[in-house]
């Protein structure tokens, strides 16, 4: 089991990643905005997940 | 590549902006009532529903219920509503199915003969639920907030379902040995990333780990679903006939938002499966020597190096294991063409990334795009390892909001791959796979409506103006005699031109 103490090491970010060749191709879309993006996790409340209770599913 | 049809079954997580006293019970209801998908409602036939039968020769007398549901008995017992009403079905033109399933709401795709066709009718599900939040939250000043997840983060998973129906002559144990340690390591490419360590009905730590449902797993195998789940399960309900036909259900794999994720892991787990019926070897497979301890140590692994003991007692790893089921399917997969080319070379470079620098996968994979995002933010806002807000962030990653859900965020960022343009699959109408009997379901509710007596995957049955006619779909594959039922049911004017279908006949 692994200890669960111990972090993980932070790992640089590669650009892009998969999608060469024939494969799977790049969405089209808006141009990106990071703003929204940092907004809408500011908005999340920290305490959101400690009120989500669902009951068993499958 | 056999002809193995495959299908998805996802519940969704639901609660209210002010969750205090709700009923999720009766919130998956409301919802899956809300519905204005053309559909017929509450007309599934829950006479060939048998999850009882196991597919290693037996039935159980009951299944597990988890210990957590004998706090709402109570609640459950005053109910008013029928069973037909709690369940809500709602069989669409698409051929999918949509109810409420316990506490949850549903989405059921239609039977796929094609990834492409997979990964639309995922989309098709999506966009149903979250045209039904917007509907209800037009009226509310207490939104209805949608999740496409697995886990309440307090020891409650609920699945997204894979089916696969293949040829009942591959031998049930062929199957479930063979795929057993594929199950176990595909979280490298199919997990979605799970801030916390969870049991049954139990919260147990903070951490990171790759997949949100490996916590729930605790058999090897057996039909249950809700309680000490299995990594393979042995539910033998084929909706099909079953001289001829396994439906192997799936119950290990997490609820994708990305659909690379979800091409990929139906995609991989078809090419297993089309490998194990030609004939792939089993002292050829990888065997794990503890497939449940692996499990949960792959997904839960902080340094990321997915260490893994097999049967004849070496030390391996998950991409290693991975890799000779890649080899295998390779080897035992002739003619491959189209999408299942694409997705070897898939499979490949997602190993080969993984190995090399597993955050470059961030692209294409949940876990790995949710790390990716949630890191970047804990560093700048200073966030504790064990911070409750993580959990919080990783539960908006699934919202199913366009427009609050971090994972769409990322989507209109542009930051991810898809498995094919955005156009072919996005689509904004009910189309149903047009090579599967789902066609000849779909097409028979779209015209039939109200006439429609009854509805299930193998079975339609149609109020005619004289006759009542049954469409039995149990052993309906052939693409030729899909066609020519679509066309009659198109110009049939009542029911009773149906009759001269092959699959037909009067009740």
């Amino acid at each position: 089991m692994p200890d669960p103490t111990r972090k993980v090491k932070p790992m640089n970010p590669a650009p892009g990643g998969g999608g060469d060749g024939e494969g799977p191709k790049e969405p089209k879309v808006k141009k990106p905005n990071t703003d929204d993006l940092l907004k809408r996790m500011k908005k999340v409340d920290p305490d959101q997940a400690k009120r989500y209770r669902q009951r068993t599913g499958q | 590549m056999a002809d193995i049809h495959f299908g998805l079954e996802t519940e969704f997580g639901i609660t209210r902006q002010n969750a205090e006293g709700i009923d999720v019970v009766a919130e998956s209801i409301a919802l899956v009532k809300s519905a204005k998908a053309s559909g017929v409602r509450l007309r599934w036939d829950y006479q060939y529903e048998d999850p009882h039968q196991d597919a290693r020769g037996f039935r159980v007398k009951e299944l597990k219920q988890d210990f957590d549901e004998a706090n709402y008995f109570a609640q459950d017992a005053a109910r008013t509503l029928t069973f037909g009403e709690i369940k809500s079905d709602l069989v669409l033109i698409n051929g999918a199915r949509f109810y409420n399933d316990h506490a949850h709401p549903e989405y059921c795709t239609p039977e796929c003969r094609s990834l492409l066709q997979l990964v639309q009718q995922d989309y098709i599900g999506d966009q149903l639920l979250m045209n039904c939040a917007k509907a209800i939250n037009k009226t509310t000043d207490n939104p209805v907030m949608l999740y496409k997840n697995n886990t309440d983060f307090q020891g409650h998973s609920y699945g997204c379902h894979e089916n696969y129906l293949l040829p009942r002559e591959l031998p049930w144990e062929t199957l479930a040995q063979g795929i057993q340690a594929f199950f176990v390591t595909r979280q490298l490419f199919c997990g979605a990333g799970k801030y916390g360590w969870e049991s049954e009905d139990k919260y147990l730590q903070s951490g990171f780990q790759i997949s949100q449902r490996s916590d729930f797993f605790s058999e090897l195998q057996s039909v249950d679903t809700m309680q000490r789940r299995p990594i393979v399960n042995t539910r033998d309900e084929p909706h099909a006939d079953e001289d001829k036909w396994r439906r192997f259900h799936v119950i290990i794999g997490d609820a994708n938002l990305s659909p690379y994720a979800t091409w990929l892991k139906v995609g991989t787990t078809a090419l297993v499966i089309n490998c194990l019926i030609n004939g792939a070897k089993s002292d050829e497979i990888p065997q794990l020597d503890d497939p449940l301890h692996a499990l949960k140590s792959i997904s839960r692994d902080p340094y990321w190096k997915w260490i893994v003991r097999t049967a004849d007692g070496r030390t391996s790893n998950a991409i290693e294991v991975q890799r000779r089921y890649l080899e295998l399917a390779r080897r035992y997969g002739d003619n491959m063409q189209g999408d299942w080319q694409l997705i070897f070379e898939a499979w490949e470079k997602i190993l080969d990334d993984l190995e090399n620098n597993p955050i470059s996968t961030s692209d294409r994979l949940d876990w790995a795009a949710k790390y990716k995002l949630i890191e970047s933010f804990r560093e700048t806002e200073k966030i504790s390892d064990d911070s409750a807000w993580l959990r919080s962030l990783d539960l908006e990653y699934h919202r199913l909001d366009q427009n609050e859900g971090l994972y769409y965020a990322l989507l209109e960022q542009g930051t991810l791959s898809l498995p094919y343009a955005a156009e072919e699959f996005m689509v904004d109408t009910m189309i149903s796979p047009r090579d599967t009997r789902a066609a000849i379901r779909g097409a028979c509710i779209e015209k039939f409506g109200s006439r429609i007596i009854s509805a299930q995957w193998d079975c339609v049955r149609i109020e005619g103006d004289v006759k009542k006619i049954e469409l039995n779909l149990r052993d309906l594959f052939d693409v030729g005699i899909i066609n020519q039922g679509i066309k009659l049911i198109k110009l049939a004017s009542k029911a009773e031109d149906l009759e001269q279908l092959p699959f037909a006949s009067v009740i």
